[in-house]
This record gives C-alpha cells, structure tokens and sequence, in this order.
C-alpha cells in the first residue's frame, strides 16, 4: 500500500474501526457466548474472574503510559479521568475494588486474587503485550487500541443480563463492576474516537490505527483462549509416538510429522495425566498436590501444556 | 522440559531418513524431482532389507522416516515395510500420490504403525490436477484424505505451485480446510531436474508470487489450521534455500537401489562416490563415503560463501543447482543475491511465458 493513499473520509474510517469490531471483538469468543449462554460452570467462571483480574491491573499502568505520551494538558485531563475510574480517589474505590467484590461474589478469597499466583501464563502473555504494544506505539496508536472500549458498552449490559439469569448464585452486588462500565465505557470511548477522527491525518496514520485496534482485539481473544483451555481436557495427539530417549535417560521422545520434542522427566509426569479426563486446571492442581515445594508449579505445568499443544504433541479440542 | 531436535546441531547427525522405495510412479509430473535415469535404477532393497537400514538409521539416531518414491505404494510389499520401521521404533511417514494406493489400501498400513500421510496433489479441482499429473488422480487422492483422517493419521496436502496453479492458493487452502488437513505445503517448484527442464512452462511472475503470499498472510490470521507452509521460491527472494538442512547434516536418502545419498538428487552429480546400503553399513554409508564429505560442514565454500555470515543457515544454498546452473557444484547457489552467476537466475526469469509446453516425465 503506497503511502500518499488518499485518507478515508472521517465517516469511513469510523465505519472501518467499528467493522474490526464487529469482526474480532471477544464478545463473539467462544467462551463468552457460553457465558451469556449461561452454560459455563462455577470452576470456569472463577477462574474467568481470576485471570481477567490481572487484565485490570494492566488498564492504569497503559492509561499512564498514554498521558505520559501527550504534551497536551486538555489531554491529559480527560485521560487521567481513567486512572481515577480504575484506581478510585482512596482506597476500597474504583474499579479494581470492584473487580475484587465481584471476585468475592463468585466465591474466590480476595488474596488468592490479588497475589496473581494463579494467573494463566497464556493469559499474563495477552496482558502484557497489551501493554508492551501501548507502550512502544505513538500515542495516536495507542490511543487507537483502547477503542475496543465502543464495543465495551454492550457486551456489559448483555452480561449483567445474563448473570442475573443465569448464575443467580452471584451476588448482585458483584455485579457493580459492569454497571459501572455501561455509563463510562461510552464516554471514554466517545472521547477516545473523536482524538483517533481528528488526529490520523494520513492514510498510513488510519491504517496503523486499525491495525492497532485489531491487534488490541486479537490480545483480548488470546485472554479468552487461555482461559477456555484451563477447563478442557488434554490427550495426547493420536499420532504422536512416544518413546524412550535413547540419548537422555528418563527423559522422553514425543515424535510428530514435522518434529520431535523432547520431554523430561517432570513433564513425562504431566503428559502421563493428559488422558482426555481432566482437565488442564484438575491436572496443574494435582501436580501441585504432589510437588507442594515447587513454587510456581501450578503456572509452570500451564506453561508445558500450552508449549505441548503449540508443538502438536497434544490436542486440547473439546 | 523441552528442545526441539536438530537445533542447529554442530556435529552431523541422522535425524531424518528419507526411503526412496521405488522410482516407479502412475504420475507423470513435469516438475518431478526424481534423477534423471530413474528409469534404469531398479528397486534393489527387499522389505527385510529395508529393515536392517531401518534399524541401522535408528541407531544413529533417527527419528522419522519418509516413504516416498516414485511412489511408495506401487510396492507390493509396503505394508511390510511400514511394519519395519515401526519396529525400529521409527516414525513412519507416507508421502504418497495417493495411486495407485487407494482409500482401502490405508488402514493396513495404519495398522501396520503408519502414524502420518503426506499427499500429493498437483491443483485444486479435477481437471486441472489431472492435467499436471498426467492422469486421472484427483478424485481418488480426495478418498485417500478423506480416510486418512477417519483412521487418526496425520495428514498434509502437499501441492507444488507454479505459474499454472499459483493464483488457485485460496482454493487449495479451501481445499485443505474442508479435508482436515494438519498441514498445507504450499512448495514452490525447484527447478532441478526435470522442473528445470520445464523451467520456461512453470516458472512464475513475481506478481503472481506476491498475490498468492498476500492470500497466504491473509489465510494464516483467520485459522490455525490447516498449519499452512509457505516459502517464497529462492529463484525471487534473493536467498539460497537452506538445501535439505546442510549437506549430510541431518537427513540421509536411502535409493530404490540402496545407494546411500546427501539428497534425491545428488547421484547426477559428477565426480562423486557414494556408497551402498546393500554392501556397507549406514554408518559407513553416511560417514565415511567421499561424496557424502564432499560438501559437508564448510571447508569446501569460496567466497562469497565462506566468509558470509548467513553460511550457518542456509548452508550455501543447493549444491545440485549450482552445478546446474554454472557448471559447478561448489560454486555459490545462483539464487544467492551476492552470487558471481547471479545472471543465471535472473535470464530465467525474463525468459518464463504463459505459452510454453512442458513435457511430462517419461514413464
């Protein structure tokens, strides 16, 4: 695409932003449909709530990481605006705070939430990048990739909706949190939207916008992913051979198509779990029973199903 | 807890072991990458014989093992065969055209421990697939996919692209999706042997790479599956291929007549002396025979190769096309930007038309 493209009127840029979200947002992820289906289970919902915790803590750190990109104080007085939303004026206010009632609403203990201890590693690595990419982009671009907060409005009134229907179990002050977001998800958005309009000049500048912004849904999508994954059950690939390596004693040989990978003997211990009964979760937990000494166990037995099932050594598809 | 294997392995070491079980082949191809006197060399290995290279590959540490050909199945003995390397603990590996194998003529095989098929097909509909294979194939190969999958095998649709098929990439990515392919190589001819025969018939137009690269792209965001493979042809990147992963590095090609080889092509070169499954051992065939030290590790490169940083990945790039095409083997790999007989490449290029015939391999 050559660089001189006439830039799209504001009209069609707009158009073209809100299609990615049509196209990419996470409210048509698989998971969030069964939790507006109202078919996901306690254990799925909570580890949904524990993990999208840490996708919280990440909002102000990008949000400072945005002012700090403007030299323009009108700017940067509305932006701070988010910094109060998520962190409140003291403490037990804000957003965070209230992430943490709904935590509690759906039986998780705060502590077992704020120390991150059982953050997916798949799902820390959405996180991150997120604020890896705002961090590197202009501010433009980075300003771009928070527009998924005009999709953000409706998902929420859908699921307060669906959680008072379905999962009468929660407490229906857990549900502040979404409440809140109906009312400031728009206007956010609405500032957001009209600083993209006015300030992607060029035709290069609305295209870096949008592939900010899909790139933004693409990181929300992952969040998803990981945390579907943690409830489904691991079997080994139907193909794939095992055997002895010959070169490493205990160690494993899983030989694929295209590869062969080896396994020590601790992750010997996990694929001998991965049966297509347990679940990735059931199996990072009893790892943990077995092994309580090990600090992190529960992330590092995440992080090898994730790799295995990267490298086609197992199948986690149902 | 893992490593993948032959990551950047400094000491050669069997990984992979191409079995060439017959040069007998129902397709006709015009890009067929077999040597050119395929038709005298006989298959001299019986099923037990292959059993022992199986087992002598295994001992230098073998992993997989890829039946091809010609084509695997004209062999009677095949399933035999497949039994073989799984006993050796062997990851057996099919890379058929399909024919005259047959949808039936799969679930003995799997049975027998075949774990992975690689099938061959040459476009993305009937008529046009037929037309590069020389014969009525496609239908049949879309039954071998089909059972393939039912029977849990692993199964990768390989297609070799060239200015007749290069625009159908979205539809043989269709193609692929609907069968359940693991895998989609999308492989840009090499024009070696008879490709380079047919080279003014096939050899595309950078505008034709480049869309098919952009589907590509496009392809590899909305799934993950099929995984799709898709290389640009180095005729137009400007870089050698890393050919077969270095010069007896990591994988060995055992002949229909047990010649022990470097790659498929390599007995058309001149001047080498390769040694016999039938007469020595694997080890001795892959360590101590000249031809297969002939181009091993580095000491045989010039410059531009020898003091080039990028000799660690690509290896110098193909030594059979470098003798093709300047009358050398140890000459850089003209698809080498930094190449003296870059020329060779680029003439090539200008000289490729949509009119040209190409001739079908001889049966």
């Amino acid at each position: 695409m050559s660089n001189d493209a006439t830039p799209w009127t504001p009209v069609e840029f707009e158009a073209r932003l809100r299609k990615v979200g049509t196209e990419r947002y996470h409210d048509k992820h698989p998971f969030n449909l069964r939790m507006h289906a109202g078919t996901l289970t306690q254990d799925e919902l909570r580890t949904w709530v524990r993990n999208r915790y840490y996708y919280q803590t990440r909002i102000p750190v990008k949000d400072a990481a945005i002012l700090g990109k403007s030299g323009d104080s009108a700017f940067r007085r509305e932006w701070v605006q988010r910094l109060h939303d998520h962190d409140g004026r003291a403490p037990g206010e804000g957003g965070l705070e209230l992430w943490l009632r709904l935590a509690q609403a759906v039986g998780l203990a705060r502590g077992e939430v704020t120390s991150l201890t059982f953050v997916l590693p798949g799902v820390r690595r959405a996180c991150d990048a997120y604020v890896d990419l705002v961090e590197r982009a202009d501010l433009l671009t980075a300003v771009a990739a928070s527009l998924t907060e005009m999709f953000a409005g409706d998902i929420m009134t859908a699921r307060i909706a669906a959680f008072e229907r379905h999962y009468p179990w929660v407490d229906a002050e857990g549900l502040a949190y979404f409440r809140s977001r109906t009312t400031v998800a728009p206007r956010d958005a609405a500032f957001g939207l009209a600083f993209v309009l006015e300030h992607a000049a060029t035709h290069a500048d609305q295209q870096r916008c949008l592939d900010a912004l899909a790139s933004k849904c693409e990181i929300l999508w992952g969040l998803l992913d990981a945390v579907e994954a943690a409830h489904r059950q691991p079997r080994l690939a139907p193909h794939a051979l095992l055997r002895e390596d010959k070169e490493r004693p205990g160690h494993l040989l899983a030989v694929l198509p295209e590869r062969g990978v080896r396994v020590s003997e601790s992750g010997r211990e996990i694929l001998k779990l991965c049966d297509g009964t347990r679940t990735s979760d059931a199996i990072a937990v009893a790892l943990r029973n077995r092994h309580p000494e090990i600090e992190h166990i529960t992330t590092d037995v995440h992080e090898f199903l994730d790799q295995m099932e990267r490298l086609g050594v197992i199948l986690r598809d149902g | 807890m893992t490593d993948e294997e032959g990551a950047a392995a400094p000491t050669p070491r069997v990984w992979n072991l191409i079995a060439e079980l017959t040069y007998r082949c129902p397709l006709r191809c015009p890009y067929c990458s077999n040597p050119e006197g395929f038709a005298s060399i006989r298959d001299g290995l019986s099923a037990d014989e292959w059993g022992r290279v199986f087992r002598e590959a295994a001992a230098l540490g073998a992993v997989h093992v890829g039946l091809t050909g010609g084509e695997p199945s004209a062999r009677r003995d095949l399933i035999a065969i497949v039994r073989h390397a799984a006993d050796a603990e062997l990851f057996p590996h099919l890379v058929t055209a399909g024919v005259p194998l047959g949808a039936a003529g799969l679930a003995p095989l799997r049975d027998a421990g075949l774990r992975s098929v690689q099938l061959s097909i040459q476009d993305a509909t009937a008529a046009a697939s037929d037309a590069i294979a020389g014969t009525a194939s496609f239908d049949r190969k879309l039954e071998v996919a089909r059972e393939a999958r039912r029977l849990g095998l692993a199964l990768t649709l390989n297609v070799v692209l060239h200015r007749h098929n290069l625009a159908n990439v979205a539809a043989l990515i269709a193609l692929a999706r609907e069968l359940d392919a693991d895998r989609l190589e999308l492989a840009n001819a090499q024009y070696d042997g008879f490709a380079l025969r047919n080279r003014d018939a096939l050899l595309p137009t950078r505008e034709q790479l480049e869309a098919a690269s952009a589907v590509v792209t496009a392809e590899r965001q909305r799934a993950k599956r099929p995984e799709l493979q898709w290389v640009l042809p180095d005729y137009f990147s400007g870089r050698p291929k890393p050919c077969m992963g270095g010069w007896g590095r990591g994988l060995v090609v055992v002949a229909p007549d047990g010649l022990v080889l470097p790659c498929h092509a390599a007995r058309d070169l001149p001047g080498l002396e390769f040694w016999n499954a039938r007469a020595h051992s694997l080890a001795a065939c892959w360590n101590d025979a000249p031809g297969m030290n002939a181009y091993r590790g580095e000491s045989w490169m010039r410059e531009p190769c020898r003091s080039c940083p990028e000799r660690a990945r690509d290896f110098g790039g193909c030594r059979c096309q470098a003798h093709r095409l300047t009358g050398d083997a140890a000459n850089t790999d003209p698809a080498c930007a930094l190449a003296p007989q870059r020329d060779a490449i680029t003439a090539a290029r200008e000289r490729a038309v949509d009119t040209a015939a190409w001739v079908y391999r001889g049966s």
